[in-house]
């Protein structure tokens, strides 16, 4: 396991993500943790002051093994880091193509609804319901 | 393993197990390109929560998620989040505003 700094962590993790592309998972870990042990940390508590606690991350792409240490500080620009990077890898997930085309469907729909009359909006408003029972339904 | 379908439903339940023991509750996130697979598993070694998805507005919601044990974590479990979801309410009435003046 290889101890970190925030920036260097980052550019593993981005690399990881670049190698497992093609093949393989990349895991992250979020823990709450001290980095002490259980000795020291009862020593710390005895003695009457208080642990400080850290966001513990781990990333591993199955042969790598990296961490680092995020303190209270820091957490903030770790965070908009961290989603930067998942945005931006996070790629072959599947968009919703079939509701963004119904809601462009449903938008040009509303657009004409306020020139037709009452008995016109009924009626198109029978017929979404319609469209998306038959699309939910796979 | 326990899935969990709803998403709120998820997040609700991971806070509230990360706040009940925040020495062993761990928050693992496990993506595949490959497969284009997203899975989430929150737990403290008694009780396991895990959320998977393929879609793309699921990855957005994971972020929030991210924020919100991002702050718990570093700052201690006792933190307040919805500092971290207020922000998001006071901006949507924002947002709500401006779409009527137009």
């Amino acid at each position: 396991m290889v101890r970190l700094q925030l920036d260097p962590f980052l550019n593993e993790l981005t690399s990881m993500f670049e190698h497992t592309t093609e093949k393989g998972s990349v895991w992250v870990t979020l823990k709450h943790s001290s980095d002490k042990s259980k000795v020291q940390r009862n020593k710390i508590t005895t003695a009457g002051k208080e642990l400080e606690y850290k966001c513990l991350v781990r990333a591993t792409d199955g042969k790598k093994n990296i961490s680092t240490l995020v303190g209270t500080k820091d957490h903030q620009r770790f965070q908009a880091s961290y989603a930067t990077i998942l945005k931006a890898r996070m790629t072959s997930l599947k968009k919703r193509e079939k509701k963004d085309k119904r809601k462009a469907a449903d938008v040009v729909v509303d657009k004409k609804l306020p020139k037709t009359t009452k008995a016109m909006d009924v009626d198109k408003k029978q017929q979404v319901p319609v469209k998306r029972s038959s699309t939910a339904n796979p | 393993m326990v899935y969990v379908i709803s998403w709120d439903d998820f997040v609700e339940r991971s806070v509230q197990l990360f706040r009940t023991s925040p020495q062993k509750t761990r928050y693992v996130m496990k993506y595949r390109h490959s497969d284009g697979k997203l899975v989430l598993k929150v737990t403290d070694d008694k009780e396991c929560l895990k959320f998977k998805t393929d879609q793309a507005q699921d990855a957005k919601k994971m972020e929030k998620l991210n924020n919100i044990f991002f702050t718990l974590m570093a700052r201690g479990p006792e933190t307040d989040i919805t500092e971290v979801t207020g922000k998001e309410q006071t901006e949507q009435p924002a947002k709500r505003g401006r779409g009527r003046k137009q």
